[in-house]
């Protein structure tokens, strides 16, 4: 990992975003992150709450097409992520912090997964079915990773 | 989707039963979100910003880089013991004067926040002067900065956090 780190550090991509005054660099890449970062968490809260029984006239599949959203967030998460990544890598591979953020974020995917798949197999689903306990654990247990992914990446500016 | 009339009363039991569990979801979230958020606006947590330290010295080292550069200063203290003062800058704007305006061996008069980690001696919010009192940098004299024109100064007071 620290020969990988090392190599990420002084790659174009890692020069670049570290040590370009420019505004377009570092900058601009980490105002996309949160960009990014608010699309995709933004779009899994609007499900996660609808499922939590808010805005109930709703109809749940008809928020299917958020999951685009997500996607596209995620997307320009991943790229702006590797690159701020990259500008300090032997640094941010030793956080702790950083595995955490990573970890809860699979988490995260993996249960916005599971409620897609949850709704897309029965998207008759009937309100009062689908905000059942089942729906609305994993709806919270969404938020909260999300939610916790955030403040860990937060947190790996000052630990 | 919608449920047809008899399901309203459900519908609003579930919904008050389910604001309890939001509730008690939206106060964790927002306790574990708001001291970082608190933390990125300021620099209070690391550095005192009700105090205010000057010293004097020699540039060693800078390291311009996203996104802070720091700036290394050596001087010796009144028994002769040698003190590294590391001095962490703003963002991208003090990038692109700070290797330019503080080489390498110049004695400048720092002066600004000190660290609140005891024993060390980081500074930051630091203004430079040369001995002469002459400011260093467009930010050497913080309170007569003016942008320079054709770029406002706004990108400085947006970047100077990260």
């Amino acid at each position: 990992m620290t020969d990988f780190a090392v190599w990420l550090e002084g790659s174009a991509v890692g020069v670049w975003t570290r040590e370009s005054s420019s505004i377009w660099a570092y900058p601009t890449v980490l105002t996309l992150h949160t960009v990014g970062l608010g699309v995709l968490v933004g779009a899994n809260a609007v499900i996660d709450f609808r499922l939590l029984g808010f805005a109930p006239r709703l109809p749940i599949p008809s928020l299917a097409p958020l999951y685009r959203f997500m996607w596209a967030g995620f997307a320009v998460n991943t790229v702006t992520g590797i690159m701020l990544f990259a500008s300090n890598a032997t640094t941010k591979a030793k956080q702790p912090v950083f595995y955490i953020k990573l970890t809860l974020i699979v988490l995260a995917l993996i249960v916005t997964a599971v409620i897609r798949r949850t709704v897309e197999r029965d998207p008759a689903l009937r309100i009062a079915d689908l905000s059942s306990r089942p729906g609305r654990r994993l709806a919270a247990l969404s938020l909260l990773l999300w939610a916790g992914a955030v403040t860990a990446g937060r947190l790996m500016a000052y630990l | 989707m919608r449920q047809s009339m008899k399901n309203g009363k459900e519908d609003f039991l579930m919904t008050v039963r389910s604001r309890m569990s939001v509730a008690s979801a939206l106060a964790v979230g927002f306790l574990v979100s708001v001291t970082p958020v608190m933390g990125h606006h300021s620099a209070a947590a690391a550095y005192d910003e009700t105090k205010r330290v000057e010293a004097q010295g020699t540039v060693t080292k800078v390291l311009v880089r996203n996104p802070h550069s720091w700036v290394f200063l050596e001087s010796t203290d009144d028994k002769g013991q040698k003190i590294e003062w590391q001095i962490e800058m703003g963002g991208a704007p003090s990038m692109a004067w700070a290797k330019d305006a503080l080489p390498i061996g110049i004695t400048v008069k720092v002066a600004g926040n000190p660290s609140r980690a005891a024993g060390s001696h980081g500074i930051t919010g630091a203004t430079f002067t040369k001995t002469d009192g002459t400011p260093v940098g467009p930010r050497g004299g913080r309170g007569e900065y003016t942008p320079p024109s054709g770029r406002g100064g706004g990108a400085s007071l947006l970047l100077s956090r990260h």
